[in-house]
């Protein structure tokens, strides 16, 4: 039993980052929203032929090899440096076709041809095939999660009405689903993908609370009022402190569940959900804590404290929001 | 990365499992007095004699040598057989936790003959003396003083929050024996025999109606010199490394035991009827909370494992102990605090400390658990500036 990355892990980490400071670096990115296309086709391909997409998938599907664990760690960066794009979807995407047992999808997907948006249930009163659909730009495909079952759709023909979206970042619009499923590439059942989902947006959730505990804790040593660093007054450096803590409970136990689903242990489902409840609220109370300890800079466009406030709130409300996460764990297996 | 337990490992969970079921007692650990201190021996013998007692410790001392994991398993064990007791709420603790793992480190080779095995055998009571009426938070600052006089020191002063010093046989004391240099650098740690003349004990009541909480006061109490442990003027550093300990596996019994009760909580819950005649688990804003209760306890448990990975990888504790001190205190509050939003009525009727149900009673002792071993306030500027490096509080003008 343990739960600190491995050497070949940790160069897993490393590389990674690297990749995401040099083409996702925020403060290059600070004042563009999202009509300036910051995801192209060759970013998105560099990242493909990194092999982000396949990075989970058994060599027999086409994949590198490694599992929920390495994929959760990828997550975990792609949160921290608050990256754009439907990188989440598309591994799912890529999962979903393995398991449905489309080869060529597969392919498509993992070479970097294909996005595929996140697409979430909207229903209306007078439209109850509503959904809402991130990052739907330059996406062929677009993927719902259930309860029980993952369905990757076509975005062929679709009308997407655009949306102001919270995060200047990922796009929002909505669309319909077909009623008779004539809009369905494949499907796949089986609550492994669903917990594969929560996990994943766990581990972005995370890295969003350790990414926001550094960048306090940096600027509190930095800054300077009264003639010495902000961080040495209790005030701030109590609330960076706890900043650290709720990211430590966020990434100890969404790693812990990453591994837990990738053996299919019996708490599995619970250590799924687990790890999404806390790791939605420490990205958030982070985000929000973070912009209160960079003052006045902080309240600005052009700083980033504000992308991880917009970003935390959107993936937080993924797979039904903090409501459905809870409700599901009392009902879930106790752990063991 | 990995969750999975070695075939020693499984065996050695197994092995507790059933040992535990056919030697735990079932009767309640008694309040208070002699009659608790013999209990509490007695059961650290029926551990010792089961080769339960010291898991983690050398072999060389009568510890079983094993890993800081099966330490783990078995409290996860001990936990889930139903005990009619706590683990930590114990006068063994001080012992088992910080006396004995203070010399294994720290100790000379007399001091671990004499002292080790008679704290895993049972047949020693062990408190400790830090605190100090003017010494709290700031324990550097202690004044109890400590002169030397030949082969003895000649201790004179006070001490007080000292759990169970009127049962005690021996005590892990911190005195100053050097008041004209820096405070850190003129202390020391020493083992004191609490039956030396000069010593007097008086109990203090706690908000829990507990009165083992002793304050102990020091009328030139002779120790020998050979009861110094590290050396002389060096007890902050041994100290520190005592502290680590708490900050790593003392705690762990806590942290375990308190998934044992959200669980039981979550029972209760669904077989307590609120006033609107439906069951407390349907009251939307009581099953959020459990829920989050819950999570988070499977957070504390995924923190001790990377705790207890870092400490294997290291040999040592590290300051990131802290984080997992503070996430407990905090957290084994609003499980109590939570448990009275549940029982209804009984919520206005006192309980004992210790046995099952019994919420009002561990809910008055839960607030020991952000103040005791260093407040939270403290454990956030120890992760503030050991942990982040953030600077350390400016010093006020003279």
């Amino acid at each position: 039993m343990d739960l600190l990355p491995s050497e070949e892990q940790s160069e897993i980490i490393d590389t990674v980052n690297a990749q995401l400071e040099a083409d996702f670096d925020l403060h290059a990115l600070a004042g563009q929203d999202f009509s300036t296309n910051v995801l192209d086709d060759d970013l998105w391909q560099r990242c493909a032929e990194l092999g982000w997409f396949s990075l989970g998938l058994s060599e027999a599907d086409g994949g590198i090899g490694y599992g929920l664990a390495e994929e959760a760690l990828l997550f975990e960066r792609i949160g921290a440096h608050a990256t754009p794009g439907p990188f989440l979807p598309t591994v799912l995407g890529a999962h979903v076709a393995a398991a449905a047992g489309d080869a060529d999808l597969v392919t498509t997907i993992t070479s970097g041809a294909c996005r595929v948006a996140l697409a979430e249930p909207e229903p209306s009163a007078d439209d109850p095939h509503r959904v809402r659909v991130t990052d739907h730009d330059g996406a062929a495909l677009m993927l719902t999660i259930g309860e029980r079952d993952c369905v990757l759709r076509s975005t062929e023909g679709k009308q997407f009405v655009a949306q102001s979206s919270l995060d200047p970042l990922v796009p929002l619009a909505v669309t319909e689903v077909d009623r008779d499923g004539a809009d369905v590439v494949c499907r796949a059942d089986g609550e492994t993908l669903v917990l594969r989902a929560t996990v994943l947006f766990a581990a972005e959730l995370a890295g969003i609370a350790r990414a926001t505990a550094e960048q306090s804790t940096e600027y509190a040593k930095d800054r300077e009022q009264f003639g010495r660093p902000v961080g040495s007054f209790q005030a701030v450096k109590h609330r960076c402190a706890d900043m650290a803590v709720r990211a430590d409970a966020a990434i100890q136990l969404t790693r812990l569940a990453s591994l837990a689903v990738q053996a299919g242990h019996p708490d599995a489902r619970f250590q799924a959900r687990a790890a999404r409840a806390v790791a939605s609220e420490a990205a958030i109370d982070n985000a929000e804590v973070n912009v209160q300890n960079h003052g006045g800079i902080g309240f600005t466009y052009e700083h980033t404290a504000h992308r991880y406030v917009t970003r935390a709130r959107l993936r937080a409300a993924a797979l039904g929001g903090r409501a459905a996460t809870l409700a599901d764990m009392l009902a879930a297996d106790a752990p063991s | 990365m990995d969750l999975e337990l070695t075939a020693e490992q499984e065996a050695f969970r197994l092995e507790a499992r059933t040992w535990l079921r056919e030697n735990l007692p079932s009767q309640e650990r008694p309040p208070e007095g002699a009659e608790m201190r013999e209990f509490d021996l007695a059961w650290q013998r029926t551990l010792y004699e089961g080769g339960w007692a010291g898991i983690n410790w050398p072999a060389e001392y009568g510890g079983r040598g094993l890993s800081d994991i099966q330490q783990m398993i078995w409290y996860e064990e001990f936990a889930s057989a139903d005990p009619p007791f706590t683990l930590n709420n114990s006068c063994t603790f001080v012992g088992n936790n910080h006396g004995g793992p203070t010399l294994i480190v720290k100790g000379s080779d007399a001091q671990k003959s004499e002292h080790l095995p008679r704290i895993l055998r049972g047949e020693v009571v062990w408190c400790q003396g830090f605190s100090e009426p003017g010494a709290g938070s700031d324990l550097a600052g202690l004044s109890t003083r400590a002169v030397i006089d030949g082969d003895e020191l000649v201790v004179t002063g006070q001490k007080t929050w000292t759990s169970y010093a009127h049962v005690a046989d021996l005590q892990e004391l911190l005195v100053r024996t050097d008041p004209d240099v820096p405070k850190h650098r003129g202390i020391s740690w020493v083992i004191c025999d609490m039956n030396s003349p000069g010593i007097e004990i008086r109990e203090i009541r706690t908000m829990s109606h507990v009165t083992d909480f002793c304050e102990v006061f020091y009328d030139e109490v002779r120790i020998p010199l050979t009861n110094v442990v590290g050396d002389l003027n060096d007890g902050w550093r041994v100290a520190m490394s005592t502290l680590s300990f708490e900050r790593g596996t003392a705690f762990m019994a806590d942290q375990v035991e308190l998934a044992a009760t959200v669980e039981e909580l979550i029972r209760e819950a669904r077989e307590r009827t609120g006033p609107d005649g439906r069951a407390m688990i349907r009251d939307e804003e009581v099953a959020r909370r459990l829920a989050t209760a819950r999570a988070e306890v499977a957070a504390l448990r995924a923190m001790t494992i990377a705790g207890i990975s870092r400490t294997a990888r290291t040999g040592m504790p590290g300051p990131e102990g802290s984080m997992i001190r503070l996430f407990h205190g905090e957290l084994h509050k609003r499980v109590f605090a939570l448990s009275l939003d549940i029982v209804g009525p009984e919520a206005l009727r006192l309980t004992p400390v210790d046995g099952e149900g019994n919420w009002t009673g561990k809910y008055l002792q839960s607030f020991a658990y952000t103040i005791g071993g260093g407040t939270t306030d403290i454990q956030r500027n120890i992760v503030g500036e050991r942990v982040l490096g953030l600077p350390r509080e400016p010093k006020p003008a003279a």
